[in-house]
């Protein structure tokens, strides 16, 4: 159930690195290593902001991923700022990546990339929403032109692109966000054919952009959705939205409770403030709002009275 | 492996197994908890439909050694409903978190159970007699005509069909406002502790208005959260001791008498990082799922993802045994995370004493049983023994092939990598949806209860 996803998957993109001399049996290898960090990013963002139950979701859980992304987000900035490392080559002992080297090991059992159970593909398309092997490989995040023109507008991440062409169906089921690969992919592939030889030094200063990019625009996907009106207003977004979606939208309370969520769009959004301006006038409501009553032990029946005519909007 | 071999090694045997047999599995019959009480005598299972249903040993034949492990339902009733939250326009789960029962003071048993918010204490009393001859009721209960009552006669008790009934006595409400994952009565038998994710609070059993916080880890600013409490429990003999697991991997002692907020630890229990197995997984594995104390307390035990560690209480900068559950998911980390079965949520328990065993009677009678089997479950309906003393550990299958009354369980083999060997199963072949979370031992005999997602499993050591 674990080990024949991973290996499908790895053999369905094996055409797309005939310019890599990676292969499924080297050892532990810097593309592979991004390769798994990128996945699990992903697969951290999708937990995060495809959770819509009907219950409160486990506090645990969330914070355990959201240090997960914040940790990931913490080694890309060093990285970063370091030295640039996504360059395609061989340069397994890099000095300077420490924290490379440190998981090094840990990953040496990774030359394959990561493994997907086959049964999660009906549940979830996360093979369509992962970045393919060969997407990852060009390493589109800080080589692409169009990162270092465009900045937010060609987020290496292929979920952002379909974000903006779907959104309405995202309100739905964020899991019909995930994008189909051709596209991304295609695009991807393009644009890093073009440019595997991007200076490092820009790729350096776009890559911890290109990520609060992809929080704060996979944010929008979330923000909206509480009823923040105004932000949905302004984008022209409500245009696709009938009534319905607008009233589910509001009882979704995932961004009033779970601060570590708002949070961690709030710390990528400090990392790049320019370019998320907008959003995080928007974001502020929500996080210095309180999360809990201080007293539990009450419930206000006027406030609760009050609470209940905004909602109604009476 | 255990029973392979004579000595005091434990032999098991299936007994029984409980609830549907369909592999169609109804959400509401998840079993989510499950405990023996204090004599070993009641079983307790709550599930995820807020159902508490309570079995019985059988007591006709608890000394022929073949039915010693025969439990057969005794009562069940209704524990929580789903609730709605209106201020977070949310559901509140009426699934059974955690059932702890109260030693027996009198006829009547006590437990208590919790779901995500409020805890209840529930009566459960047994009637076999009923009143019968009273002069102005007829025996269906219609009122007679006073004019027609000729003669007095006084009401006597009459034995009935044996009828238990369970009632609500207290209800612990309103005082968590995060999910409650852990519940344990103090030593006094007068107090008990309930903890969320962030705070912990101390009750009165008797007082259902008022309750203290005795820990609260929430942060000022919520964006600064990055641990939560994941397990706690009262020490078995020391009433003001406690401790709390986190989930980064640590777990905190407490007294209560240092002061009525017991942020500051004691003692902070916490094993350094093995670098050499370093991952970006290594936070979320190491997060304790449960926290026991052993019978006499010198001991706990904690269950982090993949292993289950023994603490000496005086020793907090590393563990004094270390067993390994699951070493072969360690190279599935990331798939297992992507699948959430990277959180799900083992619990761990010890053996209880065993007065059957070739131990001297005496000391099982006087002394706290010795701790020296622990157990816990994993994936593909697996569980696990681990034995203290001789180092070996098992793997048994509960299910329901293969396993006939009386017939020793045969051991179990996880094939981590190359050839497997006949009998061995695969790693890539377990089945994740079948797991394994809550087990428990009977706190006398060497009977234990084994849930699987929607089963209940008692297996018994079989007697020469």
């Amino acid at each position: 159930m674990l080990g024949k996803g991973g290996k499908r998957k790895f053999d369905e993109h094996e055409d797309g690195l005939e310019d890599k001399v990676v292969s499924p049996t080297d050892g532990p290898s810097k593309v592979s290593y991004t390769l798994q960090r990128q996945t699990i990013f992903n697969i951290s963002l999708m937990k995060l902001y495809n959770h819509r139950p009907l219950t409160e979701p486990s506090l645990q859980k969330t914070v355990l991923i959201n240090n997960m992304l914040r940790r990931i987000q913490e080694e890309l900035k060093q990285e970063g700022s370091l030295r640039p490392m996504f360059v395609a080559s061989s340069q397994p002992a890099d000095p300077l990546s420490d924290n490379f080297r440190e998981a090094q090991p840990a990953f040496s059992h990774l030359a394959s990339p990561p493994l997907l159970p086959a049964d999660l593909v009906s549940t979830m398309p996360l093979e369509s929403c992962l970045t393919p092997a060969s997407l990852l490989e060009d390493d589109t995040f800080c080589t692409s032109p169009a990162v270092q023109h465009d900045g937010p507008t060609k987020p290496p991440p292929p979920a952002l692109q379909p974000v903006k062409d779907s959104f309405s169906s995202a309100l739905d089921e964020i899991e019909e966000l995930c994008p189909a690969p051709t596209s991304a992919e295609a695009v991807a592939a393009e644009s890093a054919a073009d440019d595997s030889k991007a200076q490092p030094s820009e790729s350096n200063i776009h890559k911890p952009e290109g990520l609060p990019e992809s929080r704060t625009a996979e944010s929008k996907l979330v923000d909206p959705l509480p009823g923040n009106f105004e932000i949905t207003a302004s984008t022209g977004f409500l245009t696709d939205l009938t009534l319905d979606d607008i009233l589910f939208a509001d009882i979704d309370t995932s961004m009033y409770d779970f601060d570590p969520c708002t949070s961690a769009t709030g710390a990528a959004s400090k990392m790049a403030p320019v370019s998320a301006d907008e959003l995080l006038k928007t974001l502020a409501p929500y996080s210095s709002q309180p999360v809990t009553p201080n007293q539990p032990f009450k419930m206000d029946l006027t406030e609760l009275d009050h609470i209940m005519e905004v909602l109604v909007g009476s | 492996f255990l029973g392979a071999g004579g000595g005091n090694d434990i032999q098991w045997c299936f007994s029984q197994v409980k609830g549907a047999v369909d592999d169609d599995v109804a959400e509401a019959d998840i079993i989510s908890t499950v405990e023996f009480n204090h004599s070993g005598e009641l079983l307790a299972t709550g599930d995820k439909g807020g159902r508490v249903v309570i079995f019985q040993q059988e007591q006709e034949n608890k000394t022929q050694s073949h039915s010693r492990g025969e439990y057969n339902v005794y009562s069940t009733f209704q524990s929580h409903e789903p609730e709605f939250d209106y201020l977070k326009s949310l559901e509140i789960e009426e699934k059974i978190n955690k059932i702890r029962w109260l030693p027996q003071k009198n006829a009547a048993q006590f437990l208590l159970s919790t779901n995500d918010k409020t805890i209840k204490l529930w009566k459960i009393s047994e009637r076999d007699k009923r009143p019968e001859g009273y002069n102005l009721k007829e025996e269906d209960g219609r009122y007679r005509d006073p004019t027609t009552v000729t003669t007095l006669r006084v009401p006597v008790f009459r034995p009935m069909d044996l009828m238990v009934e369970a009632s609500p006595r207290r209800i612990f409400a309103n005082a968590h406002t995060y999910h409650i994952n852990s519940i344990s009565i103090n030593s006094d038998y007068e107090t008990y502790l309930s903890a969320d994710d962030l705070r912990i609070n101390l009750w009165h059993l008797e007082i259902t208005d008022r309750s203290f916080n005795i820990v609260d880890i929430k942060p000022a600013n919520m964006e600064e959260l990055t641990e939560v409490i994941t397990a706690a429990e009262f020490h078995p003999n020391s009433c003001s001791t406690f401790v709390y697991s986190s989930s980064k991997g640590t777990i905190r002692l407490c007294d209560m008498r240092a002061s009525a907020l017991c942020d500051r630890h004691s003692k902070l229990f916490e094993e350094p990082e093995d670098p050499s197995n370093r991952s970006f997984f290594s936070e979320i594995i190491s997060s304790i799922s449960d926290v026991k104390f052993s019978h006499s307390g010198r001991y706990m035990m904690t269950r982090d993802y993949l292993s289950v560690k023994i603490w000496d209480l005086n020793m907090e900068n590393r563990p004094v045994e270390t067993y390994q559950v699951h070493e072969y998911l360690r190279s599935k980390l990331c798939s297992l995370y992507e699948n959430d079965c990277i959180f799900d949520k083992f619990e761990c328990c010890w053996n209880g004493s065993d007065r059957q065993s070739r131990n001297s009677l005496l000391t099982s009678l006087f002394l706290p049983p010795v701790c020296s089997i622990v157990m816990t479950g994993s994936y593909n309906n697996f569980f696990r023994m681990f034995d203290r003393n001789t180092k070996r550990d098992i793997t048994l299958e509960a299910s329901r092939e293969n396993n006939k009354p009386r017939t020793v369980l045969k051991p179990r083999k996880v094939c981590a990598s190359g050839k497997r060997k006949k009998d061995e199963i695969s790693v890539d072949s377990l089945d994740f949806n079948k797991k394994i979370l809550h087990t428990a031992w009977h706190p006398k005999e060497n009977i234990i209860a084994v849930a699987t997602t929607n089963n209940l499993y008692i297996f018994q050591d079989k007697m020469n």
